[in-house]
């Protein structure tokens, strides 16, 4: 007789609901699907809260907006122009041209896990910077570390 | 008996909603199924289990017994789920 919601419910589905929440000036928390915000959010254990935007967002922030063909997205903003510039932190291709208007929610602070992390934590805005600044070496590093292992593993 | 305040039906996808009057965490929303829905709605107001048994009967056009089983099963899910009021 009472089930939890289906976990195959689709965004666009309660997207109405949510609009409305964060319009009465409530807090939303849901769990993202898909990788591209790893390893900050895991897809199936990790949770988001989002809270209606007020004004312009500022880099860093990590807006939930809504792409021209419909598509939602979470993915960071890493410039700030007349419009933003945003990439998900598992990304190397950036998204321009988000517009304020796109933009539903920002994200106020996550549970990784049970432990809630506030999105002002000194320890969540090291880890925005940390993982944005060192983008451009992570292919590299990522090869590195593979060709090392490997040349461990093959002296055992 | 009676459903906690705080909490309101919605129809979404198709579904009966039970959400929170307040924040909302999409991954914990609860479904009803219309069985359930009807007396939900029923127990927002206080109603003792005989009433709701007679509402149900009604309703469903069933006998005591069916009745009966399907509330003592329903008030159940909804005492494990922390919904009903003290």
């Amino acid at each position: 007789m009472i089930s939890l919601l289906s976990k195959d419910i689709r965004l666009e589905q309660v997207m109405p609901l949510i609009r409305e929440r964060l319009a009465e000036g409530k807090k939303v928390i849901f769990g993202p699907k898909g990788t591209s915000m790893l390893p900050m959010l895991r897809q199936g254990i990790d949770r988001v809260e989002l809270v209606a935007v007020k004004g312009k967002l500022k880099k860093y922030d990590l807006p939930f907006y809504v792409r021209d063909n419909g598509q939602y997205v979470l993915h960071r903003i890493v410039k700030v122009r007349d419009t933003y510039t945003c990439i998900g932190d598992n990304q190397y291709v950036y998204e321009h041209g988000v517009r304020q208007d796109q933009i539903i929610a920002v994200m106020t602070g996550y549970y990784r896990g049970d432990e809630y992390i506030s999105a002002k934590s000194w320890r969540y805005r090291w880890y925005c910077r940390r993982w944005h600044w060192t983008r451009p070496i992570r292919p590299f590093w990522r090869r590195l570390k593979g060709k090392l292992v490997r040349l461990i593993r093959g002296k055992k | 008996m009676k459903i906690k305040e705080g909490f309101i039906l919605r129809e979404v996808a198709g579904d009966v909603v039970v959400l929170p009057s307040g924040d909302l965490e999409i991954n914990a929303m609860i479904t009803l199924n219309e069985t359930a829905a009807f007396l939900w709605r029923a127990m927002e107001k206080e109603i003792t289990r005989e009433e709701l048994i007679a509402a149900s009967m009604k309703e469903y056009n069933v006998d005591e017994k069916t009745a009966a089983e399907a509330i003592d099963s329903f008030v159940e899910q909804l005492k494990t789920n922390d919904f009903l009021a003290e």
